[in-house]
């Protein structure tokens, strides 16, 4: 349902950072990404959803049976390939000054009309949907605080109910975990995992702990020096291990 | 390295005497007209009570130029700072015309806006108004973009990649990171403004001050110096009602 096609991306200083990537997910796949810091995994997220423009090569999204060219995309298209693709960040990027529940409604915001939005007001159904996202990722009885009150954990978890509301075919998660403690990294990668299973959301998750790789994904791809170099299953054995990182001494 | 030391405080030693020379400042004309002083001090006194009740009108009157000349302020710097911040505005081109209002509005005093508009609708507190509202969004204007360009961009980013366009972005992920500081740089302008809308009562543009410059005129120093007490307590009212908003917004981010 996603295809990357000899996909480049260069650097502003001129550095070739994605080489050329070729991979596609199937429907409900739970791939984890997994490479040194600096390679460009988070870039590689960031050409799908179009926050980044790619130099080259072509990315195709096909939803219900419908393909979509997100690298020839215009701006309007852009609006709608997003609306189809969830992005969880590491840092969350929730709006903190306000109610968790409004939060989550942003996840609405590429489908509701301008006016609608501008004056906050948001259908009855969509509030409805958006308790019952909160419910599911366990922390309705927050949805009134503010955003920036809860923990870090929370957080994440009202950026997973913001992309449940938002209804997508594809979830990015650029290093979900990354800014969270181990126990709480578990009950975030387990509410991914079940939106993913669920609802069949394939997703693409930027992770670092190989660990999680294996237990959360259902395939692992390795990015190193802007290529592919490790496309399989999610139990990595030392000599995949070092082909995606190289050797210990190095 | 002697040489640069010296350089500074020579210079400024050498400026300051010849701005004294220049402008005739000598402190004996100073002390020879302390008597004259303290004779105009002394015609003012007792202060005209009976003046105190009329005035009360021209006074609100002062206070609403200031409101509304801040209000307007607030309409028309909002859209300006967008275009003049760097991490929303469309294009160069845009911002570059956007910081040139900011610049121009911030450079042409007040008075000379009031002067200006007075002569344009005639006397009276609409052109005072006028020139508040627009010289208010140098400083506003300037304010605003800084605080917008201070913005943590991840939110921002968060609403764009849900499919949303770039106004509903700045609905929900700009506006309210600098709701706190709007409040703040706005109601700071408000305390000036209040002070400001005295100034430009002088040059016709209505209110206390107008009341001031009339009584000067008319040498009745008794009312000049109700007046002065009024402008006191205005001045005073004011900050004080802006301190007690600031604490509660203030208040209000603390608590939750």
């Amino acid at each position: 349902m996603l295809t990357v096609d000899h996909l480049s991306k260069r650097l502003p200083g001129g550095k070739l950072l994605l080489r050329d990537i070729n991979f596609s997910v199937g429907e409900g796949e739970f791939v984890a990404i997994l490479g040194l810091s600096g390679t460009g995994k988070t870039i590689l997220l960031r050409c799908i959803n179009r926050l980044t423009t790619p130099d080259g090569g072509e990315i195709v999204l096909t939803d219900n049976g419908t393909p979509l060219n997100i690298t020839q995309s215009n701006a309007s298209e852009i609006k709608e390939v997003r609306r189809r693709i969830g992005m969880i960040f590491q840092s969350f990027n929730l709006v903190k000054r306000r109610s968790v529940i409004e939060n989550v409604l942003i996840g609405k915001l590429g489908r509701i009309s301008m006016v609608r939005s501008l004056m906050r007001r948001f259908e009855d159904d969509d509030i409805e949907m958006a308790h019952r996202a909160l419910n599911r990722v366990g922390i309705s009885d927050l949805a009134d605080r503010r955003a920036g009150t809860l923990s870090g954990g929370e957080q994440q978890r009202v950026a997973i109910a913001r992309s449940i509301v938002q209804d997508p075919c594809l979830l990015l998660a650029d290093e979900p975990v990354a800014n969270l403690d181990p126990t709480t990294a578990e009950v975030v990668m387990e509410h991914l995992r079940s939106i993913s299973v669920d609802n069949g959301i394939s997703a693409l998750a930027v992770l670092h702990q190989p660990e999680l790789a294996r237990k959360y994904a259902t395939r692992v791809l390795g990015v190193r020096d802007g290529v592919i170099v490790y496309d399989g299953d999610a139990g990595l054995s030392d000599d995949d291990f070092e082909t995606i990182y190289g050797s210990n001494d190095a | 390295m002697l040489k640069n030391r010296y350089a500074v405080p020579v210079l400024f030693l050498l400026f300051f005497i010849w701005s004294v020379i220049r402008t005739g400042f000598s402190i004996r004309d100073l002390i020879a007209g302390v008597p004259n002083l303290s004779n105009f001090i002394g015609c003012m006194f007792p202060p005209a009570w009976d003046t105190f009740v009329p005035l009360i009108s021209p006074a609100i009157e002062t206070i609403q130029m200031a409101f509304l000349g801040t209000v307007f302020a607030v309409a028309l710097s909002m859209p300006v700072a967008l275009l003049a911040a760097n991490n929303i505005t469309p294009s160069k081109p845009v911002k570059v015309f956007a910081r040139s209002i900011i610049a121009f509005t911030r450079t042409v005093p007040d008075i000379v806006f009031a002067l200006i508009f007075v002569s344009a609708v005639g006397l009276g507190p609409v052109p005072g108004i006028l020139a508040l509202a627009i010289h208010s969004v140098g400083m506003l204007g300037k304010l605003y973009a800084e605080a917008i360009e201070e913005v943590d961009p991840g939110p921002v980013e968060a609403v764009e990649a849900v499919g949303a366009g770039k106004l509903q972005a700045v609905h929900y992920a700009v506006i309210p990171q600098v709701t706190p500081s709007f409040v703040a740089s706005t109601l700071y302008r408000f305390d000036i403004n209040v002070r400001s809308s005295i100034v430009l009562g002088l040059v016709g543009a209505g209110g206390i001050g107008f009341e001031l410059i009339m009584a000067m005129r008319l040498f009745r120093y008794h009312e000049m110096l109700t007046i002065l007490i009024i402008i006191f307590i205005v001045v005073m009212l004011s900050e004080w009602a802006s301190n007690s908003i600031r604490a509660h917004v203030i208040g209000e981010e603390v608590l939750k």
